[in-house]
């Protein structure tokens, strides 16, 4: 599993348990996959999942809380439209919309978590080519970016 | 800050923080078994604020209908009672809604106390919808006592006998406050004109009390999905023509019941009673109440520095970068951001171009960061976990 696709998931404080299921920032399962914590959902800025992909992450996702029940009311739901619309803007620029992915379980949902995040890992698998870096890894272009973004 | 992703937060040290954990994973507990029966998007737990207002809605179109009809003395109180109950057509009905959809009320506000209490949603400015939800609470516990009272039966006159026992057992102010209560030194029809207005005027009350309890909140879900709204109303019509609401014997002056039918949900003080001494009664209410205020701010079920990432610091706007673009504003969930006029002529390209600039009012913010998900210009930043340290992390991941 170590050499599998690499991906970055953006895992909000409050959702999943991850002290059973992580080892050194990793999945103890898919090591390939880093897991972040932040304060919600909804922390997650869509450039940065941007800017993960351009500089070689195979792909992305971001986990709230289950739907309706957002510890601060709303970031699920926010972070959901966000990665509605990014995934639009990736697909005009043809990266696969696959590459990124919304996921919202709860504290005990642990198993259904896991099953879902392998199931996006298998999905970039097969997908055929992967994207070429869009800029150079070391220097991200924050100015356009910015202009990209509405 | 530990952002550093491997580090596992150390189980709380305190009795109570271990406590709430367990209460706050039995809780979740719940939802996991609730959300394989309904979608998550019909969890009735999702609702239990909803709920309430949609119980204080129903309570105040049918509590005008008998309003209509009430007669608010001694001799008219008990049979204007029956008559709404046997004459008007559909009264009896009515006065059934009115009875069970208070108990679902209380039931409702009951359930969102302890599921906001269990989950955490109370901390750090969210203390504002606590404290008046409540007074919230108690407003409406004292409105459905007066409503018990409203009927003048057997039962009414032995609660208001209680309630004014309860009162005059306090020390220096508790004859004053029974005076004040039964309108004289002894019931007449005075007293049911307060009860009448102690029942109308606080349930009123309970609208401004909710303005302040949604004053943070940005979209507030106040009402439930449809089908729970039709299941609600469906219930309270079911319940109040299946078992009617009825009175007890009407009151009479020499009258003393030994017992009287109970509501759970009402009048568990008077229940007490039969255990304790008034005095006592109001001292565990006192202290009920007073814990219940300071839930906030007397345990904590995590220490500040067991939050982690969680408690990242109050949001901070970058103003060279802020374009005005009102993008945060939307999204704040607390209503913690406001747009000001730009002061002229601005720090950068970006600020003197703008007309507005956003401010975090750092009394409202709960440190969620959703307003730095909000921002495309990178003009927020949690000041204990910045951008750098997110791109420092996704830098990490991509390079291994």
């Amino acid at each position: 599993m170590s050499n599998g696709p690499k991906v970055v998931g953006f895992v909000c404080d409050w959702s999943v348990d991850l002290v059973p299921l992580m080892e050194g920032g990793r999945l103890r399962e898919m090591p390939s996959v880093r897991i972040i914590r932040v304060p919600c959902s909804g922390f997650v800025r869509p450039s940065w999942l941007e800017d993960a992909l351009g500089r070689g992450a195979d792909g992305v996702f971001v986990t709230g809380c289950p739907y309706g029940d957002c510890l601060n009311r709303e970031g699920n739901y926010l972070m959901r439209d966000r990665v509605d619309q990014l995934q639009r803007r990736l697909q005009r620029r043809r990266v696969d919309p696959a590459r990124l992915g919304m996921l919202a379980y709860g504290l005990h949902d642990g198993p259904a978590f896991l099953a879902a995040v392998r199931a996006f890992v298998e999905g970039i698998r097969a997908l055929p080519a992967p994207a070429p870096p869009r800029s150079a890894p070391a220097a991200p272009a924050p100015a356009a970016a910015e202009r990209e973004t509405p | 800050m530990s952002t550093g992703a491997g580090i596992a937060p150390s189980p709380p040290r305190s009795r109570y923080g271990r406590f709430m954990t367990g209460v706050l994973r039995g809780t979740l507990k719940l939802d996991v078994w609730i959300n394989k029966v309904y979608p998550a998007d019909y969890n009735p737990l999702y609702y239990t604020g909803g709920l309430s207002n949609l119980f204080l809605f129903i309570l105040v179109l049918s509590g005008i209908f008998l309003f209509f009809y009430y007669e608010a003395s001694l001799v008219e109180g008990f049979a204007s009672v029956q008559y709404i109950t046997l004459g008007v057509p559909y009264g009896g009905l009515i006065r059934g809604v009115h009875r069970y959809a208070a108990d679902g009320f209380i039931v409702a506000v009951l359930l969102h106390l302890f599921r906001n209490w269990f989950t955490d949603r109370y901390l750090f400015s969210r203390d504002n919808p606590w404290i008046s939800g409540m007074f919230l609470l108690i407003f409406g516990g004292f409105v459905g006592f007066t409503g018990y009272q409203l009927v003048w039966d057997e039962r009414a006159q032995v609660l208001t006998a209680m309630f004014v026992g309860m009162l005059r057992s306090l020390p220096l102010i508790g004859d004053w406050l029974a005076r004040v209560f039964i309108g004289g030194a002894g019931v007449s029809d005075g007293t049911l004109v307060r009860a009448l207005f102690l029942h109308i005027g606080p349930a009123s009350a309970l609208y401004v009390m909710l303005w302040w309890h949604y004053l943070r909140l940005r979209h507030p879900k106040i009402w439930p999905p449809a089908t729970w709204v039709l299941a609600s109303v469906g219930l309270v019509f079911l319940l109040a023509g299946v078992i009617p609401a009825t009175s007890g014997q009407p009151a009479a002056p020499a009258g003393r019941p030994a017992s009287f039918p109970m509501d759970i949900f009402f009048l568990i003080p008077f229940w007490l009673l039969n255990y304790m001494s008034p005095f006592a009664v109001m001292v565990l209410l006192g202290a009920l109440f007073t814990l219940g205020f300071a839930i906030p701010y007397i345990a904590r079920r995590e220490a500040p520095q067991e939050m982690s990432v969680r408690h990242a610091g109050v949001a901070q706007v970058i103003d060279g970068n802020c374009t005005g673009c009102e993008l945060c504003f939307f999204d704040c969930p607390y209503n913690a951001i406001a747009m000001v006029p730009s002061p002229a002529p601005g720090l950068s390209r970006a600020a003197a171009n703008r007309t507005w600039l956003a401010v975090v009012i750092e009394s409202r913010c709960v440190e969620c960061g959703i307003c730095i998900g909000a921002c495309p210009f990178e003009a927020l930043e949690l000041p204990k976990f910045l951008e750098r340290d997110v791109q420092a992390q996704v830098l990490e991941a991509v390079r291994a």
